[in-house]
């Protein structure tokens, strides 16, 4: 009952939403942001539970629809909430200028309702139907602002669909096989499968959710979709929308195959587990040398976007008890940095006036404080520090590659890490550092309203760095529940059978170091301020508008590796398009206008019929 | 009891009683289609329940069958007749404003003509019978294509006309064969002695006949004739050809080869039939920039999917088809009103105009848009639960060529859903020029349009509503002895 509620108040919630808007103005904002929060509570309140109902029955094909709540899904559950709530506070301020909010607000809700139907779902077919609800409107948030979110948002949906059909294909012949889509009955009843039933099954499944997880080679709507979002959806669609497909990963592999029956899966080497793990390195390598090309903020962050899921996918394929925490955790962490950055990256666009080139920007640290220790908190994360979340997922599932012995697949998780720290950077330094450009001089920090959703999630990523527990509690649940052995943890860190880590000690060790630095720099002489227009050149006067330090970053590396870098996916689909429309040109040319060959086409026809028959029994 | 044959009967009496109303008064006529349709709706409603409990079968003229002309109201018939009469009246209101053009007491005659025509077919348990209401659907139907008057209206008319004619004579060729037989037209005493010919003569009856209706189905190749046709007719007509008439083809291919013939050896090629036009259909609708063209080959893609259905020829198989035949009648019929009225207002056929409706005209739009999403078959709308039904069907009857087959065609609903999204982002996220002076509809336009609309979300999310009939209709076709029964008596 819990669960319907909470999917009855996020979907009606949405319509009363836009109703709102449309009759009573300015109710909506204040409603929307109160119906956003309603899951959040009610879902926190469904904290351990394991809860599972039907709400629904399809006499005609003799389905009933459930919903169900356990650890696995109350972690995506909560997530997808918080990160909804907060996108829809950043929204207020953020959306302001924009028209047709009313359909905005309604669309953002109903994706987070979505989203929580397919984490809530107890079977295949709820799960598919909301997958499906989640998949257009996403489409329609991101072709919302129009220009080139057009062509971006057809093109999310064409692979999106592609990717759903296949899921559907896989899930109604799970259905013919066993008569049954609920997934606890599914998990216990394809332990007697084939192995080449199961190895089907997981293909279409992973075309299906490695499409929305943008796994190469399915990722390349994602840099063109978030990019084109607007920055509170791109908030969401980053963070937790495109990781409804490491759910499904989870789901299908963990929930249903189930560990034992994967391990089986394949000779040697070439195991599912394994070449999925290749996928998740090959998906953190390529994007991570194409993101640091990118000058377009929120086109960098989309990149880090896809090389970040190959860590997930990475952790999640190793399949070892630390593998599995690492990837879950990461989901989370990366979920709360690359929101943190998209939201940066959109307060930089609302009071710059929609300038998200890197080449442009610069200096807006004094301008715009709190803005940069969200960013700067977001791409720490991102790049593992210490004291951060990322740091934590990110050694654990380093730890479970070198204790798993897999050099290669480190190596590539490593090159990652110097990547982001490269691209991290530029994002970093390009826009808060530096020369402030004459046009930002009457930049202000953004209101509170854009603030807080930041300052929030820059405390989560420090908290859940310092205090790892927390969420490791959860995860160590949705271990058991998948079978493995449960990780256990302390409230600060790992214990000694894992590897010594404890963040309090980090902690201490940073606020002492901190200290010493502080003391040594106060003690020494005073610094001479300068002021952040002076460019400085080696004591040369440069003009203005001429030098800053931001633009053409790694324009070195760009020479060097700027050829070899084009997205040979995404131009083999571009071709693949363009033959296709070619192919189907040539396939409408049947239709000739002239009445003669239609005629013709008839009698043929008649003709072929007959001849048929006679040959086959004259033969 | 309600005499079923009125279904008939009131829409053939209202349209010839049209010009003595417009005696009466010139502002009448219009309305004649609502009130014929709406009585039949009335009547039809009534008989579900009744047929759904005993078939009826009503004999003409005091004879009982085989020697009489008879109606066999099962629940196929009445199934699709309350979809004909359903549609007929929804599309009689959208007329009511739309159709300004004179000579409009004939394109009120021959709308209700067509719809006779309709339910005749799907009613009639004779099988010349049929042909005789099959030729009036046609005959009525080449005329309103051409009622716009202009040379692409009456171009496509005269080619829909030629092939159309060939169509008819074979039917005609296949039914003379079929009484050079068995000495008889009453089609539940044909199939009840079809063993007693040489399966090889009767092959050739039934091509005539499968080729003859194929044509009224646009099933590929013998389709040609739809895209013209469909587009060039006034949007009120496309609606009712693609909504109703090419149903009415394939009703009577699925008669032929179920019911009377038990053709069960053709029946994997009609899948593979219904395959290729999908797949011709939805490649050609993807090139397309004209908005009705766009929609008539849609149109031969979800006939195609329908027919694949049929070919699967098992109870979810032909229950599936039905309930696709639902889901794109009332999905077809809503895009051509909706994009019927957009043309109106814009006065350009092709897609790039109707760029930025979303805003001048929202209601159409949206419904636009939940018409293309139930097409393309997205949750929560009827499309999805028929393309479901249909890859269960197919999947469920556990052969390695129909997974093939379900497989390209899920293919086929990626392309689909390449253009239908297109157009739906053309309506809402891209900048019209010159479209500011557009102003939503009102009226008699809208009601169609919220009513179908309405019934697209509810089916979609409640398809209990029909499934209970479908399921009945499925087993009429697929249990020709209980047909064969309801007539001839006995079992």
């Amino acid at each position: 009952m819990q669960l319907i509620t909470i999917l009855m108040v996020s979907f009606l919630g949405a319509g009363i939403v836009y109703l709102a808007g449309k009759f009573f103005g300015r109710a909506r904002n204040l409603l929307a942001v109160l119906i956003s929060l309603t899951p959040v509570v009610l879902i926190s309140l469904t904290y351990n539970q394991k809860i599972s109902t039907s709400f629904y029955s399809l006499p005609f094909l003799n389905l009933s629809l459930g919903l169900r709540i356990d650890s696995l899904s109350w972690f995506f559950a909560i997530a997808v909430a918080a990160i909804g709530f907060l996108s829809v506070i950043f929204s207020l301020e953020y959306m302001r200028n924009y028209q047709r909010l009313n359909f905005y607000y309604f669309m953002m809700l109903f994706v987070n309702a979505g989203m929580l139907g397919i984490v809530l779902s107890a079977d295949f077919l709820s799960f598919y139907i909301f997958w499906e609800i989640m998949s257009w409107s996403t489409y329609l948030l991101i072709s919302y602002k129009g220009g080139k979110a057009v062509a971006a948002g057809l093109k999310y949906i064409v692979m999106s669909i592609a990717g759903s059909v296949a899921m559907l294909f896989a899930i109604v012949n799970l259905y013919a096989s066993y008569g049954t889509l609920e997934i606890s009955s599914l998990a216990s009843l394809l332990q007697t499968a084939s192995p080449g039933y199961i190895l089907f099954l997981l293909l279409m499944f992973v075309i299906g959710f490695g499409v929305k997880n943008a796994i190469w080679p399915l990722h390349t709507w994602l840099p063109d979709a978030h990019a084109e979002a607007v920055s509170p959806f791109s908030a969401i669609l980053s963070s937790i929308l495109v990781r409804m497909g490491m759910y499904g990963f989870l789901l299908i592999m963990y929930g249903i195959v189930g560990l034992n029956l994967l391990q089986r899966l394949g000779y040697g080497l070439l195991n599912f587990n394994y070449i999925l793990c290749w996928i998740g390195a090959i998906t953190i390598v390529i994007p991570i040398f194409i993101a640091i090309l990118q000058d377009d903020a929120k086109r960098l962050v989309a990149w880090s976007s896809v090389g970040h899921g190959g860590y997930m996918i990475l952790g999640i394929g190793i399949a070892t008890s630390l593998g599995f925490a690492g990837g879950i955790f990461h989901i989370l962490n990366y979920a709360i940095c690359v929101a943190t950055l998209f939201f940066v990256a959109g307060a930089i666009e609302y009071r710059t006036g929609g300038v998200r080139d890197l080449n442009e920007l610069g200096g807006l640290i004094k301008k715009m404080p709190v803005t940069f220790i969200a960013g700067l908190a977001g791409i720490s994360g991102l790049i593992g520090i210490p004291l951060t979340n990322g740091f934590i997922s990110k050694w654990l599932i380093y730890k479970a590659l070198i204790v798993g012995n897999y050099p290669f697949l480190a190596f590539a998780a490593l090159i990652g890490t110097w990547g982001t720290i490269l691209y991290g950077y530029k994002f970093l330094h390009n826009i808060f550092l530096g020369q402030l450009p004459e046009k930002y001089k009457d930049v202000k920090e953004v209101p509170w309203t854009m603030q807080l959703p930041m300052i929030v999630l820059t405390l989560a990523i420090i908290l859940f760095g310092i205090f790892p527990g927390i969420p490791l509690k959860v995860i160590s649940m949705i271990e058991k529940s998948f079978g493995v052995e449960p990780f256990s943890t302390a409230m600060f860190g790992m214990p000694q059978g894992i590897g010594e880590l404890n963040t309090i000690n980090i902690l201490a060790a940073v606020l002492v170091a901190g200290g010493v630095v502080y003391l040594l720099f106060s003690l020494s002489a005073k610094s001479r301020k300068v002021s952040q227009e002076d460019s400085y050149a080696a004591g040369s006067f440069v003009p203005e508008e001429k030098y800053q330090y931001s633009v053409r970053f790694y324009d070195q590396v760009y020479r060097i590796i700027g050829p070899y870098l084009r997205d040979v996916v995404d131009d083999f689909y571009y071709w693949l398009a363009r033959k296709s429309k070619d192919f189907f040109q040539v396939v409408r040319q049947i239709y000739t206008g002239n009445i003669n060959t239609y005629a013709l086409y008839i009698i043929l026809f008649l003709a072929f019929l007959i001849f048929v028959k006679l040959g086959r029994s004259l033969w | 009891m309600v005499n079923p044959s009125l279904l008939v009967g009131i829409p053939l009496a209202f349209a010839f009683s049209i010009p003595l109303f417009s005696l009466i008064s010139k502002k009448i006529e219009k309305y004649i289609p609502v009130v014929a349709l709406l009585i039949n709706l009335t009547i039809s409603f009534v008989l579900i329940p009744q047929v759904l409990e005993k078939p009826v079968v009503v004999s003409i003229g005091g004879w009982s069958p085989p020697f009489c002309i008879n109606l066999v109201i099962g629940p196929l018939g009445i199934f699709l007749a309350t979809l004909i009469s359903g549609i007929g009246f929804l599309i009689s209101i959208y007329a009511v404003s739309y159709i300004k053009k004179e000579p409009t007491q004939k394109y009120h005659m021959l709308f209700l003509l067509l719809i006779v025509g309709a339910i005749g077919i799907v009613l009639t348990g004779d099988i010349f019978n049929l042909f005789v209401f099959f030729e009036i659907l046609c005959i009525s139907s080449y005329a309103l294509v051409a009622y716009n008057k202009d040379k692409e209206g009456t171009e496509a008319a005269i080619k829909y006309l030629i092939q159309g004619s060939i169509g008819s004579s074979l039917i005609l060729i296949g039914i003379a064969l079929l009484y050079g037989f068995f000495g008889t037209l009453n089609m539940a005493d044909i199939a009840s002695r079809i063993t007693s010919v040489e399966p090889t003569y009767l092959f050739i009856s039934l091509a005539f006949l499968i080729t003859g209706f194929g044509i009224e189905a646009a099933v590929f190749p013998l389709n040609a004739w739809l895209p013209d046709a469909h587009s060039s007719a006034p949007s009120s007509i496309s609606a009712i050809l693609s909504g109703i008439a090419i149903k009415t083809g394939v009703y009577g291919i699925a008669r032929m080869i179920f019911t009377i013939f038990n053709a069960g050896s053709i029946l994997t090629f009609i899948a593979f039939l219904g395959l290729l036009t999908l797949l011709i259909g939805e490649m050609s609708a993807f090139r397309q920039d004209d908005i009705k063209r766009l929609l008539a080959y849609s149109s031969i893609g979800q006939i195609g999917l329908i027919v694949f259905a049929l070919g699967i020829a098992t109870s979810p198989g032909v229950f599936a088809s039905l309930f696709q035949i639902v889901s794109h009648t009332l999905a077809k019929t809503l895009l051509f009103l909706a994009a019927g009225y957009m043309i109106y207002k814009v006065g350009s056929k092709s897609i790039t105009s109707l760029n930025g409706m979303g805003k001048r005209m929202p209601l159409t739009s949206f419904a636009f848009a939940i018409g293309s999403f139930s097409l393309i078959g997205l949750p929560p709308f009827a499309g999805f639960m028929s393309k479901l039904s249909i890859v269960y069907a197919a999947i469920q009857v556990k052969k390695p060529i129909f997974l093939a087959f379900i497989a390209i065609a899920l293919i086929a609903t990626v392309i689909e859903a390449g253009y239908f999204f297109k157009i739906v982002q053309n309506l809402y996220f891209k900048k019209g020029e010159n479209i500011d002076k557009i102003t939503e509809t009102s009226g008699y336009i809208l009601i169609p349009i919220i009513i179908l609309t309405g019934a697209i979300i509810i089916i979609g999310v409640h398809p209990q509503f029909i499934t209970g009939l479908l399921k009945e209709a499925a087993n009429e076709l697929l249990g020709r002895a209980t047909y064969i029964g309801w007539v001839l008596g006995g079992t």
